[in-house]
């Protein structure tokens, strides 16, 4: 039966090209679609705010450890004349200090908090990245974590300004300011301020912010969408 | 000395508590104050509760404390002699996180399948604020058995909950659990938790019940391969143990008792060997003289009757003459069957069997020949000594032939000096004579005569021929079954016979004494009716001599008897002396067997 051993490859072949297609579309369907383009596959708010609150930890950690190495280098005598000034030029931005605060905050004020924040390290750490490369004192793990947190304090800030968004979308929260108009506006009152700071201190700032940051977002998930974690 | 603080810890991120260590105070009472400042402010703060947590400890409270916040903590020790500061620490309480331990550890055995489990959980420290996600926690629980001292530690992340499935039945496990903030500090392990597995039997014992089935089969297929095995194992273990046997010979002959089978089995070719290498042996040859119808079914008798009884004292020892030769043991058979027949006939037959010689011969001097019972008697007995050579019927004289007659009267009379009074002459021998002298007696009574005759002839036969020549010359009529061995052929054609005698010669007078030399009887030819004319001879070499001589046929014996005479009377002197010695001693027989003789026993 000639017919049916020909027959029986190209069935075959068939059906794997079916299922690569299926898998292709399936695929084609992770990536967060921008707009709310027709077609894209949506996803949950549970899950942006997990990816958020994953995205943020990581960009806490490495922070952490660039500011434990720099500790390492540079170590600031504590008994130096003066105390260290460490005044983040972030300290502007109210920022609740406590529970009680957090969870009195609005979101729409939590979510422009978090998003004030990291619009404001965007320029700094790439300044730090920049003399980073610079300086050759630091080795080359330094120079490349400093790299990936600017880039990653660039990339949560798109993640959080996207769940801001969803969640303005489905209502949860009210309009707030848009921050995204003026982070120049932000910086340029206080460009001159972290110029000035020291890379440790600069350090120093930036992994307490990246702190708030995600603990702001738990506790916004948490408050938003609570049965998954919380 | 200066006070040193030693830590501060929040244990649920809104409040902390700052513990210092007093330093060498000096033995004075000493005060102590802790002083903070806040985030780059320049507003010294005091230790708002001094007591809450303790000795040299300064707790925040709620209120206090701020999240996020640089506290410079600096602790002051105050005495008479002054006042002493402490180095000023840096603490964010972000950072100094360390909860409570997990609370409500409980362990439960579950089973999945048949196997059993632990599942362990917990609950958060309930100061701790998970809910809102203030504070995120990630947990850590540790199992061990009772009794070890390794701990297997396993990460549970943000859940409360987790299942162990490495575990025995039958053990008790301590299980621990703690936590830790996502940064910060691990909490104390929770108290111990005790939980007891219990046995479980019913996989257990599921387990044993398939090894014993397992087993049992193994048992039995192996059994069986024994059991299959068995002869062969018989045979490895206890191996037979080879019974008796004598090559090429069968015992089922004996069992089935065929007298045939068994005298042929005894037999053996080449055995007994024989003493003498002569290769004339090779000639030896059996001669079956004719006998009459009636001495052939006393032959038969005697035969089987024989090979019966002598078969069993006969045996394969070679010393034993007397079993060498077959022929031997038919003749001995035949004697003893003549002996019981002659026995048996008459009662006064035992006296010539127990009766030497000499009586015998007295008796036959005496008495009266005419008594024919006894010459009867004699005459019956006596061919039955001796082997049938001529043709000699029962039948009255007057059957037999002038040849016959011719033959006895030579025997008689050249054998014994005629005129010889019997009573003259000592011994049995001379009875002989009278015998022989009572020939011409012939027209008695047939039988009687016949029989004296014959005994005469027969008697004469027996000693003229050395106890062998009558043997020659016995009657056919009577019952003789003796056979002449054919020793050997003389260049003449002349068949030199032994006749076979039985170990009943001993009693018997008619047995003829041998001689310590050779006792044979040559044929001297074979005569017109079938006769076989022997020709006695002492001796083999006398016998050569005695062929030399020429015989004539009707008295062949006579020119023997002539240098017979002369051995007669040597033997006689001879065989007088022999006549005492018991006849046992002396054997005269024909054997071809050898030239000797053979002892007798």
């Amino acid at each position: 039966m000639p017919g049916n051993i020909t027959s029986v490859p190209a069935v075959w072949l068939w059906s794997v090209c079916l299922l690569f297609c299926i898998r292709l579309t399936s695929v084609g369907a992770a990536p967060i679609c921008t707009n709310a383009q027709a077609g894209c596959h949506v996803l949950s708010l549970a899950n942006l705010f997990d990816r958020v609150i994953q995205h943020s930890a990581r960009m806490h950690g490495i922070s952490n450890d660039l500011h434990n190495e720099f500790e390492q280098f540079f170590l600031p005598s504590k008994n130096q004349i003066g105390r260290i000034s460490r005044n983040c030029h972030t300290s502007s931005i109210l920022t609740p200090n406590g529970k009680e605060n957090a969870q009195r905050m609005a979101r729409e004020e939590l979510t422009e908090v978090i998003l004030k924040l990291l619009v404001a390290w965007r320029d700094p750490l790439w300044h730090f990245h920049q003399s980073m490369s610079h300086h050759h004192d630091f080795n080359n793990f330094s120079s490349s974590k400093a790299l990936e947190i600017s880039d990653m304090v660039h990339e949560l800030r798109k993640g959080v300004e996207k769940v801001a968004e969803k969640m303005q979308n489905l209502g949860m929260i009210g309009n707030f300011v848009n921050n995204l108009a003026s982070p120049e506006t932000f910086l340029t009152s206080d460009s001159a301020e972290w110029r000035l700071m020291r890379n440790y201190d600069l350090l120093y700032c930036f992994r307490r912010d990246s702190n708030k940051v995600q603990n702001y977002l738990k506790i916004l998930k948490c408050r938003i969408v609570p049965e998954h974690g919380c | 000395d200066k006070p040193k603080l030693t830590s501060c810890r929040s244990p649920e991120k809104e409040t902390f508590t700052c513990w210092w260590q007093p330093g060498h105070d000096g033995g004075l009472p000493t005060t102590y104050a802790l002083y903070y400042l806040k985030d780059n402010s320049d507003t010294i703060y005091e230790c708002p509760d001094y007591h809450t947590a303790g000795e040299n400890s300064c707790f925040f409270n709620k209120n206090d404390t701020s999240v996020w916040v640089n506290y410079n903590i600096t602790v002051v020790a105050t005495n008479a002699l002054g006042s002493n500061f402490s180095d000023p620490e840096d603490v964010d309480v972000a950072y100094i996180v360390q909860p409570h331990t997990p609370e409500n550890v409980t362990v439960n055995v579950m089973e999945d399948k048949g196997w059993p489990f632990l599942r362990v959980s917990w609950e958060s420290p309930h100061k701790a604020d998970i809910r809102s996600g203030w504070i995120t926690l990630i947990y850590e629980l540790r199992v061990k058995l009772e009794g070890e001292e390794e701990w297997e530690e396993h990460h549970a992340g943000q859940q409360k909950m987790f299942n162990i499935f490495s575990i025995r039945s039958g053990s008790t496990y301590l299980v621990q659990v703690r936590c830790k903030p996502d940064h910060g500090f691990w909490s104390e392990w929770s108290s111990t938790t005790y939980v007891k597995v219990p046995e479980y039997f019913f996989r257990e014992r599921s387990l044993w019940i398939l090894v014993m089935i397992f087993s049992s089969f193994t048992l039995i297929i192996l059994l069986w391969i024994v059991h299959m095995n068995s002869h062969s194992l018989k045979h490895c273990l206890l191996p037979p143990v080879p019974g008796p046997k004598i090559k090429g010979f069968d015992q089922q002959i004996f069992k089935n008792g065929r007298s045939d089978e068994i005298l042929s089995a005894l037999m053996v070719p080449n055995f007994p060997p024989t003493k003498s290498s002569n290769y004339e042996d090779l000639l030896v040859e059996y001669l079956e003289v004719y006998v009459s119808e009636e001495q052939e079914l006393i032959l038969e008798e005697s035969k089987d009757s024989c090979l019966k009884s002598d078969s069993s004292t006969c045996d394969s020892d070679s010393g034993r003459g007397s079993c060498d030769s077959h022929t031997l043991l038919t003749d001995k058979c035949g004697e003893a069957k003549r002996e019981r027949r002659a026995s048996g006939e008459d009662s006064g037959m035992t006296i010539e069997s127990q009766k030497g010689w000499e009586e015998e011969a007295l008796s036959y001097t005496q008495e009266d020949v005419a008594t024919p019972d006894v010459s009867s008697r004699r005459v019956k007995t006596w061919p039955s000594v001796f082997s049938t050579v001529p043709q000699y019927t029962t039948s009255p004289l007057d059957q037999k032939t002038s040849l016959e007659l011719s033959k006895q009267h030579c025997l008689s009379d050249t054998l014994f000096p005629p005129g010889s009074s019997t009573k003259e002459v000592l011994g049995p021998n001379y009875w002989e004579f009278d015998l022989s002298n009572k020939q011409s007696h012939l027209p008695q009574p047939q039988t009687h005569g016949s029989q004296q005759l014959q005994a005469h002839s027969d008697v004469n036969i027996s000693y003229t021929g050395n106890k062998q020549v009558p043997a020659l010359l016995q009657l056919p009529g009577f019952k003789s079954t003796e056979y002449v061995e054919v020793q050997k052929v003389n260049q003449e054609d002349m068949v030199i016979l032994q006749p076979v005698e039985s170990d009943n010669c001993g009693r018997d007078e008619e047995c003829p004494h041998v001689l310590q030399g050779e006792d044979y009887s040559k044929v001297k030819g074979v005569g017109s009716d079938n006769l076989l004319l022997l020709q006695s001879g002492v001796k083999a070499r006398m016998g050569d001599e005695m062929e030399a001589n020429g015989v004539s046929e009707s008295c062949y014996t006579s020119s023997s008897f002539a240098t017979t005479q002369k051995h007669i009377d040597s033997m006689h002197s001879a065989t007088i002396p022999g006549q005492e010695e018991p006849i046992r001693a002396t054997t005269g027989y024909v054997d071809t067997t050898t030239m000797f003789t053979l002892p007798m026993y």
